[in-house]
């Protein structure tokens, strides 16, 4: 059992006057999968952009509580948010790479945060990245075309070769296969597999089967309340609470 | 009602409404139709004018200058006699009264004309030349054929003494047309045959390039500011409504707020553009804030969240992507912004652009004129050949703002990015 990486403590998040996160407590470990599942409007997006202060970016967004990564509170208004997502990266459910070449794509990160001083520095950074995505020998003769002119999975791993650019410790991912077909799915799943070695990864999924294959972890939302948290195969197989079984039985939801 | 009937309904309403689509764009088109050949057919011929060749014999006893004089010199030396002397024997005349209208067939600036032919060639004394003289306007119109010549004598500016000289001429091959050269490089003159939208050129660019330095600085930090950094409160609110509100000012407005602080108070010279193109900056800024706005808010948020995502600050996933990506809608909604800066007439007239200038302003702080307002100065005037002018400025004044229009089009597609 490896330690726990992330700490939520009473995690209330609100929206306006509304609540979408009621009191989460919940600990995510370091270098596994955690899969966060339940139905649409329950929270698992929100509770994972608290991770990386993505909320910040939503005006009447306002979020109480603790959140810890190794013992070091993160929802401190002093705390450096640029620092934060230098550690925590994040994949989105729409790929979203930046309109410019491939190469810029991954480089951008680094060389904001001052990561590669020269260009071999990048060449290598960019390389390694692309390899880790399992993208490199996809796209290695055409590091100069536009990013934006790949397939919808291609670009998905290229918007994770672009979260490992900056080495972070931890990835989140907002539903990165929603958009994909079952292929590109597969791939990414795979690559998810292989990624965990290194980092501690959050994902949002709405596939039970995506959150058995991928995660050692699941977390149940339901409404704004985290419901059950467990061992992915105790969720699924012998789940303690009832809204839980009905879910995984697709019951509701 | 059936099922065939209803489709029959639905196919009729839709053909309907194809025939109402189809009428108003051939309506719109037959008007823009009417516009367009009426200034063509009054314009086009103002870019020409009409020359009467003469001989001019430098005659070293009606000029007190040398060959090889120095050029002060020649500009001060006195061209009256020999002028009127190369004017008299175009045609035979018999009286005093005669000799007058003769003269009058030439241009007032035929004395400059020669003048300026001696200082190109200068070694003419004692030869003989043939020159091409401008006519005057009347000449001008008539050569034009916009001059009617079946009224009788007394209703008409040109005698008959005038036609007879005309016919005659005509009919030794001694009229010709050339392009109108002053017509793009004189200021305003009374003499229809020598005003030209020179000094208005220069006067416009001005106008514009101050109010472009002005106006797209300012507009394009304050839509990045509002659609970027600026909280979304009630006073952010406000601003925006204001600044909607102020595109929609009528223009004149501005006139009267620029004649208060710039003319009045400030004490700005007036009629110069410098004053205009701050008057204008002051009306194009938040005709530019409005697309530039519109294009940040055309990125699509995610690029946003990618960018902040890998650990760029909110300034850097601005400036180093929303920024760059609005860029195409920003140039071109300034483009625009300029180019209804460019016709824009009553704030100008207001701050005392009308003003009768002859001169071509050699920088934005002298008295100057402008497109627009050349076009409602030269339509108020009386004379035949002001009529081919306005039509021939408009028609200048048009193909400015349809480059204009052109460039933010090729702008626009040229650089705009496509997401998915």
């Amino acid at each position: 059992m490896s330690e726990a990486k992330i700490k939520s403590n009473n995690l209330n998040v609100f929206y306006g006057d509304k609540q979408a996160l009621f009191d989460v407590n919940l600990d995510l470990n370091e270098k596994e999968v955690t899969a966060l599942i339940g139905p649409s409007g329950c929270g698992k997006s929100t509770f994972i952009r608290c991770i990386n202060r993505m909320n910040d970016v939503i005006d009447i967004c306002k979020v109480t509580g603790n959140i810890e990564i190794d013992g070091v509170e993160i929802n401190d208004e002093n705390l450096d948010v640029v620092s934060l997502r230098e550690r925590v990266g994040m994949v989105f459910q729409k790929p979203n790479p930046f309109p410019k070449s491939i190469y810029d794509n991954i480089s951008y990160g680094p060389k904001i945060h001052g990561k590669g001083e020269t260009k071999s520095e990048l060449d290598e950074i960019v390389e390694r990245s692309l390899k880790k995505a399992a993208l490199w020998e996809e796209v290695k003769d055409r590091l100069d075309e536009p990013g934006t002119g790949l397939s919808g999975g291609q670009q998905q791993r290229l918007c994770i070769a672009r979260a490992i650019s900056v080495n972070p410790e931890v990835i989140l991912m907002d539903e990165p296969c929603s958009a994909l077909d079952p292929i590109a799915t597969a791939k990414i799943e795979e690559l998810i597999d292989e990624l965990k070695k290194t980092y501690t990864i959050v994902i949002v999924t709405h596939s039970m089967a995506q959150a058995v294959r991928v995660s050692q972890k699941t977390g149940f939302f339901h409404l704004g309340k985290l419901i059950e948290v467990g061992k992915t195969e105790k969720i699924f197989k012998n789940p303690d609470n009832k809204m839980t079984q009905d879910y995984i039985t697709g019951r509701f939801g | 009602m059936t099922k065939e009937q209803r489709l029959k309904k639905r196919h009729a309403a839709e053909k309907r409404f194809r025939l109402y689509g189809l009428t108003s764009i051939l309506v719109a088109l037959v008007f823009v139709l009417i516009l367009v050949n009426n200034i063509f057919s009054k314009g086009s011929s103002a870019f020409m004018k009409t020359v009467i060749n003469v001989e001019v014999f430098f005659d070293p006893e009606l000029i007190e200058i040398e060959n090889g004089a120095p050029e002060e010199n020649i500009r001060e030396a006195d061209f009256y006699d020999i002028t009127i002397e190369t004017l008299l024997k175009a045609y035979p005349a018999k009286n005093l009264d005669e000799e007058n209208e003769l003269i009058d067939l030439f241009t007032t600036d035929a004395e400059i004309e020669i003048k300026k032919a001696f200082l190109e060639n200068n070694n003419l004394i004692g030869k003989k030349i043939n020159l091409e003289i401008t006519a005057s306007d009347d000449i001008d119109q008539l050569h034009k054929g916009n001059y009617p010549r079946n009224l009788p004598e007394d209703r008409r500016r040109i005698s008959n003494f005038q036609l007879k000289i005309y016919d005659n001429l005509l009919k030794n091959n001694k009229i010709n047309k050339n392009f109108n050269n002053y017509f793009f490089n004189n200021g305003d003159s009374r003499d229809p045959e020598l005003a030209g939208i020179g000094g208005a050129l220069v006067g416009s660019f001005y106008s514009i390039i101050i109010c472009l330095l002005l106006a797209f600085p300012v507009a394009v930090l304050a839509s990045i500011y509002l659609e970027e950094f600026a909280p979304k409160n009630k006073i952010t609110d406000f601003i925006e409504i204001n600044i909607n509100n102020l595109a929609a000012v009528p223009s004149i407005v501005y006139g009267l707020l620029a004649l208060q602080i710039l003319l009045a108070t400030i004490q700005l010279p007036r009629s110069t553009p410098l004053v205009a193109g701050i008057t204008l900056a002051l009306m194009t800024l938040p005709r530019i804030i409005i697309p530039c706005r519109a294009s940040l808010k055309a990125v699509p948020p995610s690029i946003r969240e990618g960018a902040l995502a890998v650990g760029a600050s909110k300034f850097q996933s601005v400036f180093h992507h929303v920024v760059p990506l609005s860029l195409p809608g920003t140039l071109s909604g300034t483009i625009i912004g300029l180019a209804q800066a460019l016709g824009e007439t009553a704030p100008l007239i207001l701050i005392g652009m009308v003003a009768f200038v002859v001169d071509i302003p050699s920088t934005p702080i002298d008295p100057s004129s402008s497109l627009p307002v050349q076009v409602y100065l030269w339509s108020e005037s009386a004379e035949r050949g002001f009529v081919e002018k306005t039509s021939a400025t408009i028609m200048m004044l048009l193909s400015f703002l349809i480059v204009m229009n052109f460039i933010a089009v090729y702008l626009r597609q040229k650089f705009e990015k496509r997401w998915n």
